[in-house]
C-alpha cells in the first residue's frame, strides 16, 4: 500500500470514530454539513481546478439541489429517491443550457457570465412567490426517507452524507489521477499544444462543467435534508466564496484537498472564538494568503513534501515497446492544398498557395519573418480557419476540421516555442498523447476503466519506446521543465509522433539546438521518412535544411515564389534577393 | 411629460454614477489586462466613508467628495498592493480570484464597521427640487449628472491631454515597451488604480444618496459595470461610458413599466444574447482579449 492512501485511510478511520465515539449532537450536524461542503468542493475542483474556468454558478447549482429537494419534499412529499436523483439532473441540465455559448467565452467573460447566471437564479427564487417562499425560503422539510425507510438525523443521516461524499471523491479521483487528468493538464498550460496533440478541450470543459453542477446539486439536496429549511442564502454570492476559499486553500486539483480546505473553513470558525460572525471576512484574508502564497493549496504543499520523502516509478518499471507508424498512405498525394488564403485585419497572410505532398517526402518551407510559413503551418492543422482554399489529407477535405479532429486524422505537429507542460513527468507528456489515438481519454473512458492498469501500462510503454527511438529515454521520468532545449525538442517529437501521424509538421525543429546536434536530429527525420512519414520543415537554418530537404517551398508575402529540390532553390534569383541574399552571402 | 423628463432625468444621473463604475473598470483593465472584481465593493467602500465623514464633519456633499475619492484611492493602492503586485506574473484569472478575496474582506469589513443597516450619503448640494419650464426635477439628480460629468471630462483631459496620461496610456498599451521607454511601470499601473478607485468611490457617494449604501450592493455593481463594458466594446473608454447610460436607461424604463426584478433579470438575459451573438460588444473589441 503506498502512502498517501495509508493517509487517507487514516484520516477516515479517524472521522469515524470521532463521529461514532466522541462527537455530541451538535458536532455531528456539524460534520454533516462539513460532508455537504466536500462534496460541492469535488465538483468545483473539476471545473475550476481541473478545466482551469473560472465558474462563479457553483453556488447557484448548490441552491437549485436544494430548492428541489426542499420543493419536492415540504410540497409534495417525494422521498429521497426521487427527489435526490431530480437535484442533481436539474444543476445539469442547467448547466448544460448555458454550457454551450459561455464555455466558448475567455477567462474573464466567462466568470461574469456565470455569475450574471447565477444571478438570475437568485432573483426568480427570491420572487418565486408562495412556490419557494420567497426570502424567507421553505421550512420544515421532511428527513430523508428512502422507500419508506427513514434515515434519521444524527449519525444515519451522517453517514449516509459521507458515503455520498466518499462515491464522489472515488469518481473524481478516478477520473483526474488518470490520464483524463494528465489531458486537463494540458488543457489549462497550453490550450492550443493540446488541441494538436488530439485533445478535445471543448468536450473536457463541457463535462468538467457538467459534472460540478452534478456536484453542487448532489451537495444541496444533502445540505438541505441536513438544515431542514432552504432559504435564498443556499443559492447566494456567500455560498460561492465560501466554496471558492475552501478550493483554493485546500488545494484545487487534488481530491485530498476538497476533504482539507472544506474541513478546515468548517471548524477553523467553530473553533476559534474570535472569528465568531467574522468567517467571511476570514475567508477572505484566508483565500488572498493562499492565492499568493501556496497557490496549489494545503494538498499540494503536503504533496511536494511526498515526492521529497518517497520518489516515484523507477525507470526499469517501464518497459519500452515500439510503436509502428501507420502504414503507408494509400491515396495520394497525402496532403492537398488549393489556392489557400488568410487575412488578419489589412494584412495577407497567405494569399493564394497550392502545395501537394506524397508520403515519405520531405518539405522544407522558407522564406523571410512574417512570410506566412507559420500561419500556413496553423492553418494545415486546424488552429487557424482560412478565408479561402480547399485542404486535403488523404482526398478528405479537413479545412473546416477541429484541430483537435485533424491531429486525431494524422497530421501532428511542433511549435516553434517549447509547449511541454512544466511540471508534468517527460513520459506522461508524451503518453497523453497516445491516449487521444488510443481512445481511452474522457469520462467515458474512466467510466470504463480504460485508461488505467494494463490500458496505462500500454501507453507508456508506447511512449518510453518513442523517446528511446528519439533518444530521449534517460529523462523520462523528469519534469519537462528540467530539459535543456535539445532534449525538449526531441521529447516534443516523441510526443507528436505518439499521435502516430502520417504527416508531422516541425516549426523550426533546429533553433536553440547546437551544431553537433543538428546531424543527429536529421538522421532521425530522414530514418522517419524512410518509414513513410511526410514531413514539412520550417527552419531558418539553411545548411540543416538544404541538406535534409528533398524539395524546398520558399514563401513571401503570403505566396510561393519558388519551388524546387534544394540545389534549384539555392540558384534561385527571386529567393536569393528575397531571403538568401542575407543569410548566404 | 412631467413624468417622463423626471424618468429620463433619473436614467441619465443613474447613468452618470453608472459610468464612474465602468470607467474605473476598464481603467484597470486596460492597465493590468486583469478584472478587478473588488471595483464594486470600492464603489460601496466610497458610499460608506462619505456616510461616516458627514457624521464627523458636517458640511456639503461636494466638499466631502474630494475626501472620499482620496480614501477610496488609499484603499484601492492597498488592494493593489496586496492582490496585484504580488501576482503580476501568474495568469490574469488568479488576479480576479485574489479581488473576489479582497471584495469579501471590504464586503465583510464593512458590515463589521457600519453594521448590516443601509446609510446615506449627503446629497451633492442640498435636497429639494427645483422648478423649471413647468417641471419638477430632483436638485440631487441635475448636481449628480454635472459632477459626474466634470469626473468623466477631467479623466478624459488627464489621459488624453497631459505628459502623465500618456505614459499611463503607453503602460496600458505595452508595458515591456513602456518600461524600455523608461516609464515607471509600477508606479503608472498604481497610478491608474488609483484614479479607478477615486472613480468608484464618488460612484459610491453619488449612488448613496437615493438608493443608500449597503454592503452587499459591490457584486450587483460589478455586473452592471460589466454589462456596461461588454456592450462598449471591451477596454474601450467611450463604450464604458455608453454602455453605463445604456444599461441605467433600460433599468430605468423596464422598472417604471414592470418591476425592478424584471429590469435586472433581463438585463442579464440582454448580457447572454450580446456574447452570444457579439462577443465582441456592440461597438467592437478595443483591447484584446488578454485573458
Amino acid at each position: 500500500m503506498n502512502a498517501p492512501r495509508g493517509v487517507a485511510l487514516l484520516g477516515a478511520a479517524s472521522l469515524i470514530i470521532y463521529a461514532v465515539g466522541f462527537a455530541s449532537a451538535y458536532e455531528l450536524r456539524v460534520l454533516t454539513f462539513a460532508g455537504c461542503q466536500v462534496l460541492m468542493v469535488l465538483g468545483y475542483q473539476l471545473i475550476f481546478g481541473h478545466a482551469g474556468a473560472l465558474s462563479l454558478a457553483q453556488g447557484a447549482f448548490f441552491g437549485l439541489g436544494a430548492y428541489v429537494t426542499a420543493i419536492l419534499g415540504a410540497r409534495y412529499g417525494a422521498g429521497f429517491a426521487a427527489s435526490f436523483p431530480l437535484s442533481i439532473l436539474l444543476p445539469v441540465a442547467l448547466a448544460a443550457l448555458i454550457a454551450v455559448p459561455v464555455l466558448r467565452l475567455a477567462s474573464h467573460y466567462f466568470a461574469l457570465a456565470t455569475l450574471g447566471l447565477a444571478q438570475v437564479v437568485l432573483l426568480a427564487f427570491v420572487n418565486g412567490g408562495t412556490w419557494t417562499g420567497g426570502a424567507l425560503g421553505i421550512p420544515g422539510l421532511p428527513g430523508v426517507s428512502i422507500f419508506g425507510w427513514t434515515v434519521a438525523r444524527g449519525l444515519p443521516l451522517l453517514s449516509l452524507v459521507w458515503a455520498v461524499v466518499a462515491f464522489g471523491a472515488f469518481l473524481s479521483g478516478r477520473m483526474t489521477n488518470g490520464i483524463t487528468g494528465l489531458a486537463f493538464t494540458m488543457l489549462r498550460e497550453n490550450p492550443l499544444a493540446a488541441s494538436a496533440i488530439g485533445i478535445d478541450g471543448a468536450r473536457l470543459r463541457f463535462s468538467a462543467f457538467l459534472l460540478s453542477a452534478g456536484y453542487g446539486g448532489a451537495a444541496g439536496a444533502l445540505e438541505a435534508h441536513t438544515a431542514g429549511v432552504v432559504s435564498p442564502e443556499a443559492l447566494g454570492f456567500n455560498q460561492l466564496v465560501t466554496c471558492l476559499a475552501m478550493t483554493v486553500i485546500g488545494g484545487s486539483t487534488r481530491v485530498a484537498g476538497a476533504f482539507l480546505g472544506a474541513l478546515l473553513l468548517t471548524y477553523l470558525p467553530e473553533r476559534l472564538r474570535f472569528l465568531e460572525g467574522q468567517a467571511l471576512l476570514a475567508y477572505g484574508a484566508a483565500l488572498l494568503a493562499a492565492v499568493i502564497l501556496a497557490p496549489e493549496g494545503l494538498a499540494g504543499l503536503l504533496a511536494r513534501l511526498w515526492a521529497k520523502l518517497e520518489p516515484v516509478v523507477r525507470k526499469d518499471q517501464v518497459r519500452p515497446s515500439p510503436l509502428i507508424l501507420p502504414p503507408l498512405g494509400t491515396r495520394e498525394p497525402l496532403l492537398e492544398v488549393r489556392a489557400l488564403a488568410r487575412r488578419f485585419g489589412g494584412i495577407e497572410a497567405i494569399a493564394g498557395v497550392d502545395l501537394t505532398l506524397a508520403s515519405g517526402e520531405i518539405l522544407g518551407l522558407i522564406g523571410p519573418n512574417g512570410s506566412g510559413k507559420t500561419t500556413l503551418a496553423n492553418l494545415v492543422t486546424g488552429l487557424t480557419k482560412p478565408d479561402r482554399g480547399v485542404i486535403r489529407f488523404q482526398g478528405r477535405r479537413i479545412d473546416d476540421l477541429g484541430a483537435f479532429e485533424i491531429a486525431r486524422l494524422g497530421i501532428a505537429r511542433t511549435f516553434q516555442t517549447s509547449a511541454l507542460p512544466a511540471e508534468v513527468m517527460v513520459l506522461a507528456a508524451v503518453a497523453v498523447a497516445r491516449a487521444s489515438e488510443a481512445r481511452v481519454l474522457g469520462t467515458a473512458a474512466v467510466l470504463h476503466a480504460r485508461d488505467r492498469g494494463a490500458h496505462r501500462r500500454k501507453l507508456d510503454a508506447e511512449a518510453m519506446g518513442l523517446l528511446e527511438r528519439l533518444g530521449a529515454g534517460a529523462v523520462a521520468l523528469r519534469p519537462c521543465g528540467d530539459l535543456p532545449p535539445g532534449l525538449a525538442r526531441r521529447v516534443e517529437i516523441a510526443r507528436a509522433l505518439a499521435l502516430r501521424p502520417s504527416l508531422l509538421i516541425l516549426d523550426e525543429p533546429a533553433a536553440g539546438l547546437a551544431e553537433s546536434e543538428h546531424t543527429n536530429l536529421a538522421d532521425t527525420l530522414r530514418s522517419l521518412a524512410a518509414e513513410g512519414l511526410a514531413l514539412i520543415v520550417i527552419e531558418h537554418n539553411m545548411p540543416f535544411l538544404l541538406g535534409l530537404a528533398g524539395r524546398v517551398l520558399a514563401l513571401d508575402a503570403g505566396r510561393v515564389i519558388a519551388t524546387g529540390t534544394p540545389a534549384e532553390i539555392r540558384r534561385d534569383p527571386r529567393v536569393m534577393a528575397s531571403y538568401l541574399g542575407s543569410a548566404a552571402a | 411629460m412631467i413624468t417622463l423628463a423626471q424618468l429620463a432625468l433619473n436614467a441619465l444621473s443613474l447613468g452618470a454614477a453608472y459610468a464612474l463604475v465602468a470607467l474605473g473598470f476598464v481603467l484597470i483593465l486596460n492597465a493590468t489586462g486583469a478584472v478587478n472584481f473588488a471595483q464594486g465593493d470600492l464603489v460601496m467602500a466610497g458610499g460608506y466613508l462619505t456616510a461616516w465623514f458627514v457624521v464627523l464633519l458636517p458640511l456639503p456633499g461636494l466638499v466631502l467628495l474630494p475626501l472620499a475619492m482620496v480614501a477610496t484611492a488609499l484603499l484601492g493602492l492597498a488592494a493593489l498592493a496586496l492582490a496585484y503586485f504580488p501576482l503580476m506574473r501568474r495568469p490574469p484569472s488568479t488576479v480576479f480570484v485574489s479581488t473576489i478575496a479582497i471584495g469579501l474582506i471590504l464586503q465583510n469589513g464593512a458590515v463589521r464597521l457600519f453594521g448590516p443597516e443601509p446609510r446615506v450619503t449627503p446629497p451633492v448640494l442640498g435636497g429639494g427640487e427645483v422648478h423649471w419650464a413647468g417641471l419638477t426635477l430632483s436638485r440631487q439628480s441635475i448636481s449628480l449628472i454635472v459632477v459626474a460629468a466634470v469626473l468623466i471630462l477631467g479623466q478624459r483631459w488627464l489621459l488624453a491631454r497631459t505628459r502623465l496620461g500618456r505614459q499611463m496610456r503607453a503602460t496600458a498599451e505595452d508595458r515591456t515597451m513602456a518600461a524600455a521607454l523608461g516609464i515607471p511601470v509600477r508606479a503608472m499601473i498604481a497610478l491608474t488604480f488609483a484614479l479607478a478607485a477615486a472613480l468608484a468611490g464618488a460612484g459610491g457617494m453619488l449612488l448613496g444618496n437615493q438608493f443608500f449604501v449597503t454592503p452587499t450592493e459591490g457584486s450587483a455593481l460589478i455586473l452592471k459595470a460589466y454589462v456596461a463594458v461588454v456592450i462598449g466594446g471591451w477596454g474601450s473608454l467611450e463604450g464604458a461610458v455608453a454602455g453605463a447610460l445604456l444599461v441605467a436607461a433600460f433599468e430605468t424604463i423596464v422598472a417604471a413599466l414592470v418591476s425592478y426584478t424584471a429590469a435586472i433579470a433581463l438585463l442579464y438575459g440582454v448580457l447572454v444574447a450580446i456574447l452570444l451573438l457579439r462577443p465582441e460588444g456592440l461597438f467592437g473589441e478595443a483591447a484584446g482579449r488578454r485573458a
